[in-house]
């Protein structure tokens, strides 16, 4: 790691103050994806921001229709809620496919959906379940939010506050590990909701997560893996790289929604 | 500097660290607790896993700064005075280490697996372990350890 | 007990006052020639103490990184060995190459300090593959080594094979790679280096394997007197094969510390561990058998690349020649074998022995070859094999090879497997699959390897008695995670008939016994170290003897940890008790004993049961079967974890571990645990049947044949033959590690996309 200052933030306000007075500085939530970047000496700001203890940050509420879910909230917390389990099972599931159980115990929602790493698995329930990202600015939908690979619709100095999932009929989340890091080679979030199916697929796209509208529209006609028949994810626009070519990864793609389809109608 | 406090294995500690000081780093060096030992940089061996606050972590992902006002277990502190902690118990009869190098990692992600579950299938073991890596043992008595440490612990 | 408690002592957990903190600054070019290097920025960082480079360990006179052992070809000419530099000197040859050593008040000040230094590098061609290498015109990784050929090795009667072949109703031919691994024991090395003036003494603490060998290693590069040196190792976290000789951060690091006058110490990372560990395997085995009408065996051909990476490594030649020539037929009688091997240099981090070291290789290529042919020529291969066998009434056996067999009952280890593993039963299990829409395989190998070769003719151990009877044995055997102690104590006391409490079992201590012996290596020490403790307890049993007929009166017998005579009697620890030192110092019971263990030849026959997801191409291990003539087991448990852990080794080349270079620039593609698969507790979904089936050795005092690398040699083809079993009826025609998913995934797709 480079040299640099740790600060940390008690309030929004705080937070606001501290990143506005030091332009290069980094915002710090569990870090399970920024520290190792800092150790690999692949980023060096001057300053790191710990944002993990601001009150505001933290809880989860459900109401009739929407569950939201407070940023700084780790992905244990999420998985383990009897609430978050009751409403959105898929959402409660995909935490605990995250990473590992150390990895769980200390990473954020926010964190995770503000990185949006290619392969990271909340970016596709965001997007798949249509949830808005409340900022210390503004709401966000999830379809405006992410921007391609580790870009997001975030200003500089913006910090997510929660992220608000409305309920959805129905939901699964299936995902192929990577072989060696684990992260997602290929996820696939199905989600039968109040405003039609939503498919997000992470892991597999160069641009990062991406809804795949060929599956969402034979879903709507009919809810059934048999509907996927066929179906091909376009590779042109996956990951490529030493591990698996782009049409291995748009194939996985369309395996895992067909596990996801086959997890809802059993 | 950022000045800090916690306590680890029982014991308040202080200490001013860099910004920069990984937590593991701070336990290995300045308070010689080497039970805890790194084995990569990339966050994916687990050899570093320590309890904080009841939670198991990787504490070569966390800053030392991170760690301020927090109660940290290593594996040094798991055993009840000469008392072994069942899981510790449970490796040394079920053969569960050989070079040992990742074992208080494996130990501390057992705790946190028993901890969550008091009665895991083999499956849920494995799933428990997936973010710590062993290079002698196979795993095969690994598994079998966690499941005698269960057995342990219901006595 | 110290290892769950956080108690041990690791090359990383030793400090010492004042020490200083090193870093080491590496090649980011796979070839290059160094222009210049500018270490003054560096130098000028706070807290930075020295920048050592080529030119400072040229000043101390170090010499090059040793090479192994001395080949001469059939032609009487020698390998050859580029001169390896302890750190770079006008060129860097693979990336990762230590390149300049910064030693400073602290580690990260240390790191810091590594990217002030300017070096001014002129990229030269690389080549990574032993094709490319050998290829006319290729680049030269050493400018005095044209075409990259180290050496060539040959072994056998070429001309009694070329007659075979002539004469063979058919004959199979098949090329296997075993791909180059990064071997990954848990714990990245480290050192600690000290030097005292006053004595002119080094201390060092480094994790190795075998403190004999690694002391003659720092003698020869370093020119210091291995008597200088103090190696201190309590524990190692995994070695493997690669911890067996000293890496160029411990001659740094003694040379800093006296240039210093302060300990220098460095703790490496996985990434020092992936680019600068010796590496493992890098080798292709093209094999040929010739077969008469009956199906009996003519002839074994290997045709072998060895990849030996940028310099000789250690061990690094002695893995295409002698390891994988001698056992080149396997378990079979087959009259003639002839192996050639082509070692050639690569811009690649040189290799060195990895669990098995050749071994597992030829291993997996034999069992390979034996069902391809099996499948071209419609014999059943469990009858193939039969057909094959050396049996029990042939032994021992000379081979066409060289070595003699001793021992070994290989037609009923593999019939003890086909039960263990309810071979007849598999057809049923895989239309059961089917059902499902899984791929099933069944894949049985009969693996034979050649173990306990060390590289002194004995091993020597030693007793030290207390004032209170208690009694520490010796040998200089490095452990890290045999269980040494267990096995040794073990030995020791049962012989001697008294408890296990009494003894306490030390390592690689030379202060306390001076002695020679070999490291850790070759799944060696219980047939070694383990025949030399059993004759240590003879002989102090000899010793004691006529101080207890003294004593009681009478000629001693000796039964159960008592010597008695003429009604009295008296316990060996209470007759240590009662003894006076001598004026030296010693204990009149202190003894020395040794034993000469020559080669084993552990055995067994594994069969993997596996099923392929066609969707995804991931392949569920669904049973695992192992059945070993190890000769005696010392410790069943012990032994078990080993195999354990050889067999996951094993399913970690099958199906995901390779150190890829970039063919082009030659770069380090995957040089972390992000990118290089490592086995997990996931690894094996099914059980796991572990037996016996020991046919013991009279070539050693234990009867034992050695374990530590049996699980690598029988899982490879085992694992593989599966593959082939689950896949072969779609029309696949071959596969080679890593069958990664997605590479299982293509080639069903296209085998799928050519039957259409």
């Amino acid at each position: 790691m480079y040299a640099f200052e740790y600060l940390r933030a008690g309030s929004l306000a705080e937070a606001g103050d501290l990143l506005s007075k030091n332009p290069e500085a980094k915002i710090l939530a569990g870090g399970q994806t920024f520290i190792p970047t800092l150790k690999a000496r692949l980023a060096q700001p001057t300053h790191v921001v710990d944002v993990a203890r601001i009150k505001d940050l933290a809880g989860i509420t459900v109401t009739a229709d929407a569950v939201t879910i407070g940023a700084m909230t780790r992905h244990v917390e999420v998985g383990n809620s009897a609430e978050v389990r009751k409403a959105i099972p898929a959402l409660a599931a995909l935490a605990l496919e995250i990473g590992d159980q150390q990895v769980r115990n200390r990473g954020t929602l926010g964190g995770s959906v503000a990185n949006n790493d290619p392969a990271a698995d909340y970016p596709s329930a965001v997007l798949a379940l249509g949830a808005t990202i409340i900022t210390t600015s503004r709401e966000i939908a999830a379809d405006d939010f992410f921007q391609g690979m580790f870009a997001t619709a975030l200003a500089e100095g913006e910090i997510i506050k929660a992220i608000r999932f409305p309920i959805p009929k129905r939901a699964a989340y299936s995902k192929f590990h990577h072989p060696a890091s684990g992260y997602a080679m290929a996820g696939a979030f199905v989600a039968d909701t109040a405003k039609g199916v939503r498919v997000a697929i992470t892991g597999a796209g160069a641009s990062g997560v991406f809804r795949w509208s060929d599956a969402e529209a034979a879903l709507a006609k009919s809810f059934a893996a048999a509907a996927l028949a066929g179906l091909k994810v376009d590779d042109s626009n996956c990951i490529a790289d030493l591990h698996a070519g782009s049409d291995y990864r748009a194939h996985l793609a369309a395996v895992m929604t067909k596990r996801a389809v086959q997890k809802i109608t059993g | 500097m950022t000045k800090i406090a916690f306590t680890i294995n029982g014991k308040q500690v202080s200490s001013d660290v860099e910004g920069r000081t990984l937590l593991v780093d701070l336990i290995r060096d300045e308070l010689k607790l080497t039970g805890t030992h790194v084995g990569c940089d990339t966050s994916q061996c687990g050899c570093c896993t320590i309890q904080l606050d009841g939670d198991m972590v990787k504490s070569c992902a966390m800053l030392a700064a991170q760690a301020d006002g927090a109660n940290i277990v290593t594996i040094e502190g798991l055993a009840d005075g000469d008392k072994l902690h069942a899981v510790q118990q449970a490796f040394t009869e079920c053969h569960g280490l050989q070079c040992g190098f990742c074992t208080p990692g494996m130990i501390m992600a057992s705790v946190g697996i028993l901890k969550a579950n008091p009665n895991p299938s083999d499956e849920e073991i494995v799933k428990g372990l997936e973010g710590n890596l062993c290079r002698c043992t196979g795993y095969v008595n690994i598994i079998k350890s966690v499941k005698r440490a269960a057995e342990l612990m219901k006595v | 007990m110290r290892l769950i408690q956080g108690h041990g002592r690791y090359a990383s957990d030793w400090n010492m006052a004042g020490q200083l903190f090193a870093a080491v600054l590496r090649s980011p070019h796979a070839a290059a020639r160094i222009v210049r290097i500018d270490t003054a920025a560096a130098l000028n960082a706070p807290g930075v103490r020295a920048v050592l480079t080529h030119a400072d360990a040229e000043q101390a006179g170090f010499k090059s990184i040793v090479g192994g052992v001395a080949l001469k070809d059939r032609n009487g000419q020698p390998m050859k060995k580029p001169h390896y530099p302890v750190l770079a000197k006008d060129q860097v040859a693979y990336v990762g190459q230590a390149v300049a050593f910064v030693v400073a008040e602290s580690a990260t000040a240390a790191q810091d300090a590594t990217e002030l230094i300017e070096v001014e590098y002129e990229e030269q061609p690389a080549v990574v593959e032993f094709a490319d290498a050998v290829a006319p015109g290729a680049p030269r990784v050493h400018q005095d080594i044209e075409g990259n050929v180290a050496y060539v090795h040959e072994h056998g009667d070429a001309a009694a094979v070329e007659a075979a072949f002539a004469r063979a109703h058919r004959t199979t031919r098949l090329k296997v790679d075993s791909q180059r691994l990064v071997c990954n024991p848990m714990e990245p090395r480290a050192c600690l280096a000290a030097f005292d003036a006053a004595t002119g003494r080094y201390t060092l603490h480094a994790p190795s394997q075998g403190l004999i060998g690694a002391r003659t290693h720092i003698e020869q590069i370093t020119g210091l007197p291995a008597k200088d040196v103090d190696l201190i190792v309590e524990d190692v976290g995994g070695s493997f094969g690669i911890r067996g000789t000293p890496y160029p951060e411990y001659f740094m690091a003694m040379l800093a510390a006296r240039t210093l006058g302060k300990p220098v110490k460095w703790v490496g990372s996985r990434s020092d561990t992936f680019l600068s560990d010796y590496h493992g395997r890098a080798l292709a085995l093209c094999g040929e058998v010739a077969l008469d009408e009956t199906g009996r065996f003519l002839a074994f051909r290997w045709t072998d690349e060895i990849n030996l990476g940028a310099y000789a490594g250690p061990f690094g030649a002695f893995i295409g020649t002698q390891n994988v020539s001698i056992t080149s037929h396997g378990v079979y009688a087959v009259p003639a074998v002839y192996v050639r091997s082509t070692l050639a240099y690569t811009n690649t981090t040189p290799i060195s022995a990895y669990r098995g070291a050749g071994r597992p290789d030829i291993a997996y290529a034999i069992e390979r070859l034996v069902d391809q042919a099996a499948f071209e020529h419609g014999f059943d291969p469990l009858e193939l094999r039969r057909r094959n066998f050396i049996t029990p009434a042939q032994m021992p056996f000379k081979t066409a090879t060289g070595p003699t067999y001793d021992s070994g009952d290989f037609p009923a280890v593999m019939e003890h497997a086909l039960k263990a593993s309810d071979w007849a039963g598999f057809p049923a299990r895989r239309k059961e699959s089917e059902a499902r829409g899984r791929l099933r395989g069944i894949g049985l190998a009969s693996y034979l390897e050649a173990a306990g070769a060390g590289t002194f003719n004995k091993d020597q151990t030693a007793a030290r008695v207390g004032d209170d009877g208690r009694i520490t044995i010796f040998c200089m055997a490095g452990g890290s995670g045999q269980g040494h102690e267990t096995t040794f104590v073990g030995v020791f006391a049962d012989e001697l008939g008294v408890e296990q409490g009494v003894i306490e079992y030390r390592a690689s201590d030379l202060a306390a016994a001076d002695l020679i012996g070999n490291g850790t290596g070759g799944s060696r020490t219980a047939a070694g170290q383990g025949s030399a403790f059993k004759a240590l307890a003879r002989a102090l049993i000899e010793k004691a003897r006529p101080l207890a007929s003294a004593l009681l009166g009478g000629e001693a017998d000796y039964a159960d940890g008592r010597f008695s005579a003429g009604g009295k009697s008296v316990g060996l620890i209470d007759l240590a008790r009662k003894m006076a030192r001598g004026a030296d110092g010693r204990h009149p019971l202190d003894c020395e004993a040794e034993a000469s263990s020559p080669a084993t030849f552990p055995n067994g026959c594994h069969v993997a049961e596996v099923e392929i997801d066609p969707d995804t191409g991931v392949t569920d291990i669904i049973r695992y079967t192992s059945i070993d003539d190890l000769g005696n087991v010392l410790q069943p448990m012990l032994v078990e974890g080993q195999v354990h852990g050889g067999v996951a080794q094993g399913w970690g080349q099958v199906f995901g571990e390779h150190a890829v270079y970039d063919r082009e620039s030659g770069q380090f593609l995957t040089a972390s645990f992000m990118d290089y698969a490592m086995p997990r507790a996931d690894w094996l979904k099914g059980t796991f049947t572990r037996e016996s089936h020991p046919v013991p050795t009279a070539t050693n005092l234990m009867g034992a044949k050695g374990v530590g690398e049996s699980g690598c040699s029988g899982s490879l083809p085992a694992l593989m033959n599966a593959l082939m079993s689950a896949v072969r009826p779609l029309g696949v025609k071959d596969l080679q590690m890593p069958v990664t998913p997605v590479v299982m995934w293509r080639t069903l797709n296209q085998t799928a996309r050519k039957a259409a």
